[in-house]
């Protein structure tokens, strides 16, 4: 088995890194003390536990300040719809499809993408039970519609207010498009990770 | 999908007060921003009621629940007392569409969802709904998913909502409140037929917004949703059949039947609860009851396999709330 | 450089790496949000584009009104046809390297030829502007009223198919119409595929930038070798001077094979700006500007004698394709291969719609034509009154009928067998519906499944580090196909070094040349390359290990082996990394070129297998569900069983959707009704049967040392003809028009 880190020189692609796949508006993040522009409005979001302030104009989409302001770009757009779940984050902690949040209503809330996930669930190392039962199920293929996956699953493990059973799951699962039609894998991946989750299984 | 202005309501008043003909509410956002996207809705603000104080549900004296209009579809469905006394509820909900879509839609922006024609969705296309007068697109185009009751030449369109055929079967009031104050509607009044005006979807005057959805009292008996589709999940109905069914011995005392899918609001099959009342609980009963349903349907060039279709939502849904009823 | 064109010698014996189970090593990467797809490049000064399309099917743009949408906010500049850069055709040559999807470039002429067509490209500096902007963009429009979109409406039912004879298409042995006139068994049947769409998660995007006279280009390809020589030609410079980049894709499926025009629009506009534009094409427009499966019509008409051997088949193909760009599906190429048939005849022709270009799809051509013939061969069992498997096993091809060559390796049999057995086919009653259980009836259906085992050229380079990891570099891809980690696999499995050592380099123009990521042929045509590189290098490091004052001075070259890690002579070894480091070197690479070999000539190459399916039908409410699937297939070896299995199951699903739910269907007016991922209907998990795959362990040697045949496309063949006659099994209804909808159930 194949550890899940991986020594730096030993990853697959070179240009990975937050630091050269930075936000291209910069503009949009914001010191704090001077006025928003006109149109534009002053926000604070908390995602992954650090507080980000940025001026956007109304209809900026949560999806959209993630990826293209923070430059947070695990969180997928797929449809921009709510028609696929690639877009899946947690708002306190319930899974929800952020291509239909708007950015200003995200205030005083916790918003977790998967870069946050293993943290937010206090995995301060490593990965969250969801993303290593998906490493060893090879729950995936293109890896596009994952993080949504995920966060789809540890939501729905967390919450517990689904049914443990295939079927249950499988209909929890089913806002969350694989098009890679990786869903045999995903179910047995939820499951062990809700079986360590819950300690059952 | 335009700009538009943004401003948060911290109470009821300040939401009627602050909303004018060209605003639009956002709770869930899940209607709203996917029709803004696509231009079909431009409203110039967009006001936000999600944080109102309407997220209750509590049990009023008279024995009926009162829903405030900000519940989530999650948490509506998940309430032990909604699992309990109004299961067919509670599995219209969780019928609908996903996970994370339900833990974001209110209860309120459900009832007011829009219609899913993709003529209507697609600002290019003539459409009645989106532009009165413009015409049509579906009555000669492709309507494999309109509706065969109670359309007009205007509009055929469908009202998506599960929850709503739910509450329809229930019995249910809309609350809503606007500058001239409170209005109760029944649940079945408040959606509007096509007709001549099929822009015109309810009974919410300008500055209204719903407050509430309060249930009658549980009706008990035997209660299921079925809902028919081509996938299994995470897709609107092509016909579903909320029923619910009281025993007494062998008859039925009392029934309740709406659909989903096949109308263009949600559907209380009156028609059916006739043919059901005082007979034996049985599959004869059943058929009578869903062809007096569909006998008034009208089927266009790609959807008369609705009529089928919803004939049999009503006898499995009639079945299976026949069953829990003896259970 | 070398060039292998002798036969391969096989690898073999005990296998660490290779054949093994292994996470894949881009795992984390997606599993943490830290791959990079396309669109999640973003570069400093970068604007957005948004495209604005055509809201009719066929006529002429007169006009476009702009100033409202150019007086937004933020809106930098619009493109279309009367400002666009005059541009070259890409040559279109698939053997050079530089097809496109859509040979018509954007905003070439005023001709609207289909809804969706590209009309103008909004470029703002945030995206919000972008596409507000261009929803303010309004087009005139001369309209045309005869479009046509549904080959279908042209069929007479009868006879010939519609559409122009394609004659280079057209192949045949024997005389297959005497022999269908005196067979004494005859089916004369037409079948369809609708028209489906690749529906990958992740949208088309491009981010181009211009520095000075350098294009590059991030694109989500699955041929960035392709899109870079495509883009040379069309902006008339030289290869060198772009770039396509493209780590990570969110799936393809053919769709991202060839360059689709916002990749020309988006550097067009990137160089006229002086600014990196940034383009995702809309999920609408994902349906109408990045290729479909064509919309096939097909005529089988087999012939049988009364024991069931085939002694004729004719299948006859027809697809819709587009004024904008050609394509051809050959429905039908693989048929003369599939069974033994003396007398075989086939045919194809094409019918031009006012749609987009259509292109490959998953198992492209193959799957249209195996839900055909595979539906034919249950119909032609039951007027036989025989076992549908009993009549494959009767028709068996023991040598490529086709091309009159053994093949290089074929366990058809045992594949039939083996999925049966595990399926319970023996448990099947042949009288449809008389398998029930509660409210539910269920049938059993079974196809053939088969694909082209192809191999194609390739470069590659292979490193040496002096910190002990390898570098393996291929200008190829990884579409989630698990290319990353079976290079990786190979590398560990050739060199002893763990597979976490190993530094793997795809999804950019500027490696050395590697293959697309299609057609099932990237895995044997990559890990040759791979493994001639290394040994360029190993040579390189022998060369400097038996170098005066080396470590292995004076011995003989030859003596010397490559064993974890290390360099072995003898008793004496010592760790490759440690040698550079003496050496004060940082890197010893090599590079290869190989390419299949005369064994082309002397074999046919195939893979073969066979799927069963459960189907569960409730009449009482028109509901249909698949409810087990069982495949097993002969890939050769599996270089990675895990991901292996996983690219079948997921083909599985995909047949699941051809079969049940996939269909873009356009009204009158030439209008797409249902170009969304709501309304374009695929499976979803609860949809998900028991899904059992079983993969034979057969290495081809014939086909490459590894013995690896492609794994990509095979599962989805048959699936659809396995629902489908399992459909019949269960209703005694035969549907022959995929997808079976619930309303062509209750009609029929
Ligand atoms: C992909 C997808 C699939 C779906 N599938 C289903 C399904 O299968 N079944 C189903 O039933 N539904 C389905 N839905 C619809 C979903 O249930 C609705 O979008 C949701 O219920 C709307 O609630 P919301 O709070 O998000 O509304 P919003 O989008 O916030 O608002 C919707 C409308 O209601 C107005 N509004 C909101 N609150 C109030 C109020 N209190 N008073 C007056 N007006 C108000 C808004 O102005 C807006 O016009 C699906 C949606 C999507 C995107
Ligand atoms: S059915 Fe109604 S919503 Fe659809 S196009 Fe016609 S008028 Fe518009
Ligand atoms: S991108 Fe949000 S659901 Fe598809
Ligand atoms: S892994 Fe590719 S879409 Fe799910």
């Amino acid at each position: 088995m194949v550890s899940i880190q991986y020594s730096s020189p030993a990853s697959p692609v070179g240009h990975a890194d937050p630091g050269t796949a930075a936000p291209a508006r910069t503009a949009g993040q914001t010191a704090a003390g001077s006025a928003a522009a006109p149109g534009r409005q002053r926000i604070t979001l908390k995602v992954n536990g650090t507080e980000h302030t940025l001026d956007v104009e109304p209809n900026v989409i949560l999806l959209d300040a993630l990826r293209e302001i923070l430059g947070l770009h695990g969180t997928k757009k797929g449809c921009d719809h709510g028609q696929c779940g690639a877009c899946t984050v947690h708002i306190n902690g319930r899974s929800m499809n952020s291509c239909l949040l708007l950015a200003v209503m995200q205030q005083n809330v916790e918003i977790t993408t998967i870069e946050g996930l293993a943290q937010s669930a206090g995995f301060e190392q490593g990965q969250h039970p969801v993303q290593q039962a998906f490493l060893e199920h090879d729950a995936y293929q293109c890896g596009y519609c994952t993080a949504g996956q995920m966060m789809t699953a540890a939501a729905v493990i967390n919450e517990g207010n689904v049914e443990g059973d295939d079927v249950s799951l499988r209909e929890a699962m089913s806002g969350n498009i694989c098009r890679c039609g990786a869903y045999k894998n995903i179910l047995e991946a939820v499951q062990s990770a809700r079986a360590r989750m819950t300690g059952e299984g | 999908m335009r700009g538009f202005e943004f401003e948060q309501a911290d109470d009821v008043q300040q939401a009627i007060n602050r909303h004018g003909s060209s605003d639009a509410l956002i709770a869930g956002g899940t209607t709203l921003l996917d029709l803004v996207k696509l231009d079909v809705m431009q409203p110039e603000k967009v006001v936000d009621v999600s944080r109102l104080p309407l997220k209750r549900i509590e049990t009023l004296e008279d024995g009926r629940l009162k829903v405030g209009a900000l519940v989530s579809n999650t948490e509506l469905a998940k309430h032990e007392i909604v699992m309990r006394d109004y299961p067919v509820l509670s599995e219209a909900l969780l019928s609908g569409a996903s996970t994370g879509l339900r833990n974001m839609a209110s209860t309120g922006g459900n009832v007011m969802q829009r219609t899913r024609c993709p003529y209507f969705r697609d600002p290019a296309m003539p459409c009645n709904k989106r532009e009165p007068g413009t015409g049509c697109s579906a009555i000669e185009g492709i309507n494999r998913n309109h509706a065969v009751l109670g359309t007009s030449e205007h509009c055929i369109a469908t009202h998506p909502s599960d929850m709503c055929v739910g509450m329809v079967a229930a019995g249910a009031t809309v609350v809503v409140e606007g500058s001239q104050g409170v209005r109760e509607i029944p649940f079945e009044e408040y959606h509007l037929l096509p007709g001549e005006t099929p822009e015109q979807e309810h009974d919410l005057l300008a500055g209204e917004l719903i407050t509430h959805v309060i249930l009658d009292p549980p009706r008990g008996g035997g209660q299921s949703y079925l809902k028919l589709r081509d996938r299994a999940s995470y897709e609107f109905a092509l016909a579903s059949c909320a029923a619910i069914v009281n025993l007494e011995g062998d008859r039925i005392s009392e029934a309740r039947v709406a659909m989903g899918g096949v109308a263009t609001k949600p559907w209380r099959a009156t028609a059916a609860e006739e043919a059901l009342k005082g007979q034996p609980a049985t599959r004869e009963t059943f058929e009578r009851a869903a062809e007096a349903v569909m006998q008034d349907a009208v089927a266009y060039s790609h959807n008369g396999y609705k009529i089928t279709l919803g004939k049999q939502a009503i006898v499995r849904a009639l079945r299976d709330a026949t069953a829990a009823a003896r259970a | 450089m070398t060039t292998e064109t002798q036969k391969p010698q096989r690898v073999d014996g005990t296998l660490t790496s290779i054949g093994q189970k292994k996470p894949r090593i881009d795992g984390t990467l997606k599993l943490t949000g830290g791959a990079d797809y396309a669109a999640d490049r973003n570069l400093p000064n970068q604007t957005w584009g948004y495209p604005v399309s055509s809201t009719i099917a066929k006529g002429r743009l007169v006009a476009l009104e702009l100033d409202e949408a150019l007086a937004m906010p933020g809106v930098l500049d619009i493109f279309h046809h009367d400002n666009f850069d005059k541009l070259s055709r890409s040559p279109n040559d698939f053997a050079a390297a530089n097809k496109v999807g859509e040979l018509r470039l954007p905003f070439e002429d005023n001709e609207i030829y289909y809804h969706g067509q590209y009309i103008a490209l909004v470029v703002a500096d945030t995206f919000e502007h972008a596409r507000a902007a261009a929803r303010k963009v309004r087009a005139q429009y001369e309209k045309s009223d005869d479009q046509l979109t549904d080959i279908l409406a042209l069929d007479s039912g009868q006879g010939d198919l519609p559409g122009e004879d394609v004659p280079g298409d057209a192949s045949s042995r024997g005389d297959a119409d005497s022999a269908f006139e005196s067979a004494s068994i005859q089916l004369d049947q037409r079948y369809s595929i609708a028209h489906e769409n690749h529906s990958v998660m992740e949208m088309h995007a491009s981010v181009a930038q211009w520095e000075n006279d350098m294009l590059t280009v991030y694109e989500s390809s699955q041929g960035v070798v392709f899109q870079r020589n495509a883009l040379a030609k069309i902006f008339g410079i030289p290869q060198e001077k772009v770039t396509v980049i493209s780590h990570f894709i969110g799936s393809g499926f053919g769709s991202k094979l060839f360059m689709w025009p916002h990749a020309v629009m988006t550097s067009v506009a990137a160089r006229r700006l002086g600014r990196p534009v940034k383009t995702v094409v809309p999920r609408e427009l994902e349906y109408l500007n990045t290729g479909y499966r064509p919309t096939s019509l097909q005529r089988v008409r087999l012939g049988a004698d009364d024991s069931g051997k085939l002694l004729s088949i004719h299948h006859d193909g027809c697809n819709e394709t587009s004024p904008a760009g050609l394509h051809d599906d050959s429905v039908n190429g693989a048929t003369p291969s599939m069974y033994a048939c003396d007398n075989v005849a086939v045919t194809n022709r094409l019918v031009t719609v006012n749609k987009g270009t259509p292109t490959s799809m998953r198992a492209p051509g193959e799957a249209s034509g195996a839900f055909a013939l595979e539906t034919a061969l249950d119909e032609l069992a039951v007027k036989l009154d025989m076992d549908p498997l009993a009549l494959r096993h009767k028709n068996f091809a023991d040598r490529d009928p086709a091309a009159d060559l053994p093949w290089s390796s074929n366990h058809l049999k045992e594949c039939w067998d083996n999925a049966a057995q595990r399926f319970g086919w023996n448990k099947r009653n042949p009288t449809p519906g008389a398998m029930k259980d509660g409210d539910e009836i269920i049938g059993y259906g079974m196809a053939t499944q088969s694909w082209e085992a192809m191999r194609q050229h390739c470069s590659a380079r292979f490193g040496f580090r002096d910190d002990g990891t390898l570098l393996v570099a291929c200008g190829t891809q990884d579409i989630g196909t698990g290319t990353y980690t079976i290079v990786a696999q190979t590398a560990s499995e050739m060199t002893g070094v763990p597979i976490e050592m190993i530094d793997v380099r795809l999804g950019d123009s500027s490696l050395p040349s590697g293959p697309l990521s299609g057609g099932s042929f990237a895995t044997a045509t990559v890990l040759p390359a791979v493994s001639a590189a290394m040994k360029e290098a190993l040579a390189e490091l022998k060369t400097l290990a038996t170098a005066e004052g080396g470590v292995f001075e004076n011995v003989d070259q030859d003596s010397i082996t490559l064993r974890d890690g290390r360099l072995v002579s003898g008793d004496n070894s010592i760790e490759i990394a440690e040698l550079l480091r003496q050496n004060r070197i940082g890197l010893v690479d090599g590079e290869a070129s190989t390419k299949p070999g005369d064994e082309q000539d002397q074999y046919s190459f195939r893979s073969f297998g066979a799927v069963f399916v459960e189907v569960r039908w409730d009449p009482g409410i028109s509901r249909l569900r698949v409810a087990r699937i069982c495949s097993t297939i002969d890939i050769g070896r599996a270089i990675n069983p895990l991901t292996a299995t996983n690219q079948v199951e997921g083909s599985i699903v995909m047949g699941m959707g051809m079969g049940l739910f996939e269909q873009i269907e356009y009204d009158a007016h030439g209008y797409p009704y249902n170009n969304s991922l709501a309304d374009y209907i695929v499976p979803v998990n609860a949809d998900m049967p028991q899904i059992e795959v079983e993969l034979l362990d057969y290495p081809d040697y014939l086909r490459n040392e590894f013995g690896a045949r492609g794994v990509g496309e095979i599962g989805l063949t048959g699936v659809a003809a396995a629902i489908s006659n399992a459909v019949y099994n269960a209703t005694g209804k035969r549907i022959r028009d995929m997808p079976i909808s619930i309303e062509k159930l209750l009609a029929s």
